[in-house]
């Protein structure tokens, strides 16, 4: 009897066990494990989509709310071509309203995997709905002046601190002065009368021909010193940064990222002008990525791009009527008189950007650099040695030497007298 | 009275040197500072990023007329569709010579303008994408959203995607040209196969 009872308990309980696990399963299934969904999401999803917002494909957030047939949804998510190929009417629908762009086929995920997506994009949306709309409000209204405010705030309080402890300084030192010239303490008493004295002094002080001499001295060393930095600053522009219509970091963008200079500056290898890039380069990137990474607000920076060329981020669409060019300021500008060709120094010499730009990937704001003056360009020309390898233009230079050495005549057109350019230009 | 005019005398050195200092080294960044003959900087001829009053739109830099192929384009005539992008999948094929020189200069404009978000070797994970941009599939172990592994992209198939973008990559047709592109990929044929 004691061996029956064991049994069945042993029996009854694996069978209550099978039946919990068939019963967690089936619930999981159901409803979906919202934490592995993320996971998910954020592996395969959020390269074409986000909860609350169009990226490339639509805002999945609304867009479950709307489709609420989760069979449909598992078969798309996992193949939607054999969907589209078997003309279903809404798989239809979607494909044709993205411009027949079509999505990745997820052939490797589960009908669990897919509920898990599904239950994490729905709650997550749900908690973004519910969430207060002043907490919209709050971070947008915080972003921006405030952090100003805040860095200008402890800006006065340096500021403060540091002609306190000037004053601090100057007040110990003249103590220090009148405790050693006791004929000033003295003094101190008939203050009242101090107008008349000062005129005295100053007389009496005129009278010094060393003084004037050296107060003489001072001022001609002053002016003369002023006059000299003048004359040679004088339409040099070295240290200019003007403040740009866009505040176009260059530390993030060439620094953190290392996007090279030529990504945006694609004229610098073949052509005089390195050019400045024209919107569509921003928008390369700036299409998908409207603010800073893990910023609850949309960047006012970047929403200049999207103005200058009536863009409108909700529906991805462009009005060109309300287009406008933004107005760069020129930061390098050679007079007209000196001719300057960038993919020469940098494609034929092999020059780095930072020779002539400086650091420019640690630049939050665009300065210039170096001079550009003509001393500056002569002493670099007199220092670089020439690399003629592989370069055909040498090669036939080094060939007319040859030519003049052995004696043989040199015509026009083995210096390149019969290039088109030498005659249209 | 000697140790007075010590004292005054340092004091004047003192205003002089912090005078000279201040009105030397006072420079205004956002400014350009002094000029002379300022009409040789500001010449007549137009920059190409200048603002230009005899055009509607105020730019000096205008789009050349539509249907414009500039000398040594060679048109690439298949729309920004999805038919378009398999008909020059089928049809496109690379015009250059598979030489070690086109190679390396595939390779360096592909670091240049692809890696950023590409990756170096091409598995989609480059800086840019760790910045917080959509990752692109791997070269060689992703799945296009158009359709097969991307291992097997013609050449007509990644020239079409160069020129007009896809998805979240924008078209690069304004900072490569033809032969630029060609050679980019010759160099992504290169990393399809790692």
């Amino acid at each position: 009897m004691r061996s029956f009872s064991l049994l069945f308990k042993q029996f009854s309980r694996s069978v209550l066990v099978v039946a919990g696990f068939a019963f967690l399963g089936t619930s999981a299934f159901a409803q979906g494990d919202a934490a592995k969904g993320e996971a998910i999401f954020k592996a395969k999803c959020t390269t074409c989509h986000a909860v609350d917002r169009l990226v490339i494909g639509p805002a999945l957030g609304p867009q479950l709310n709307i489709e609420t047939d989760d069979k449909f949804l598992t078969k798309w998510i996992q193949n939607n071509q054999t969907l589209i190929a078997a003309k279903d009417p809404k798989a239809l629908a979607i494909y044709n309203k993205f411009n027949q762009a079509g999505m990745t086929v997820f052939a490797d995920l589960s009908d669990g995997d897919v509920a898990n997506i599904l239950t994490y994009v729905r709650t997550t949306y749900k908690a973004m709905q519910s969430a207060p709309k002043t907490a919209v409000g709050g971070p947008a209204a915080e972003s921006g002046p405030s952090n100003m405010v805040i860095f200008a705030l402890i800006g006065v309080i340096i500021l403060a601190f540091v002609i306190i402890l000037v004053l601090n300084k100057v007040v110990s030192t003249l103590e220090r002065l009148l405790l050693k010239n006791k004929e000033l303490l003295v003094a101190e008493p008939i203050a009242e009368a101090a107008p008349v004295d000062r005129m005295a002094t100053v007389k009496k002080l005129a009278k010094n021909k060393k003084l004037v001499f050296f107060v003489l001295l001072c001022g001609t060393l002053a002016l003369g010193s002023w006059t000299w930095v003048t004359l040679w600053t004088t339409n040099v522009h070295q240290g200019y940064q003007p403040v740009q219509p866009i505040k176009f970091p260059h530390d993030l963008h060439a620094g953190a990222m290392k996007i090279e200079c030529q990504y945006c500056h694609s004229g610098a290898y073949k052509s005089k002008n390195a050019s400045i890039p024209s919107l569509n380069v921003c928008m390369n990137c700036h299409k998908t990525i409207d603010r800073l990474k893990g910023a609850a607000t949309p960047s006012l920076e970047i929403a200049k791009i999207y103005d200058a060329l009536g863009y409108d981020p909700a529906t991805q669409k462009y009005d060109t009527t309300k287009a406008r060019p933004i107005q760069w300021i020129r930061v390098h500008n050679l007079p007209d008189f000196a001719y300057f060709n960038h993919s020469q120094h940098v494609k034929v010499a092999g020059l780095k950007c930072q020779t002539c730009h400086g650091q420019v990937q640690e630049m939050k704001e665009v300065y210039q650099y170096s001079p550009l003056t003509m001393k500056w360009c002569i002493q670099c020309h007199k220092r670089t040695n020439v690399n003629m390898k592989g370069n055909a233009y040498y090669e036939k230079m080094e060939a007319v030497h040859d030519l003049i050495k052995a004696g043989k005549p040199v015509t026009e057109a083995a210096m390149g007298g019969i290039e088109c350019g030498k005659c249209h230009y | 009275m000697l140790a007075m005019n010590k004292i005054k005398i340092l004091g004047t050195i003192a205003v002089a040197i912090t005078a000279t200092i201040a009105i030397s080294s006072c420079k205004d960044k956002r400014s350009t500072g002094w000029a002379y003959a300022p009409n040789m900087y500001e010449h007549l001829a137009y920059d190409p990023d200048q603002i230009n009053d005899n055009f509607k739109d105020g730019k000096t830099a205008q789009v050349p007329p539509a249907g414009t192929t500039p000398i040594g384009f060679v048109r690439f005539d298949y729309p920004n569709s999805k038919d378009g992008y398999e008909k020059a999948g089928l049809e496109v094929k690379s015009p250059l010579p598979q030489t070690q020189a086109n190679y390396a200069e595939g390779k360096l404009l592909f670091t240049s303008f692809c890696s950023p978000c590409h990756g170096l070797n091409g598995q989609g994970d480059g800086l840019v994408i760790a910045h917080g941009f959509p990752a692109p599939p791997s070269y060689s172990s992703g799945v296009s959203s158009r359709g097969g592994n991307m291992k097997d992209l013609t050449d007509g198939k990644i020239y079409h995607t160069i020129t007009y973008g896809v998805n979240a990559m924008g078209s690069y047709a304004s900072q490569l040209d033809p032969t630029e592109r060609w050679k980019v990929i010759m160099y992504v044929h290169h990393l399809q196969t790692l």
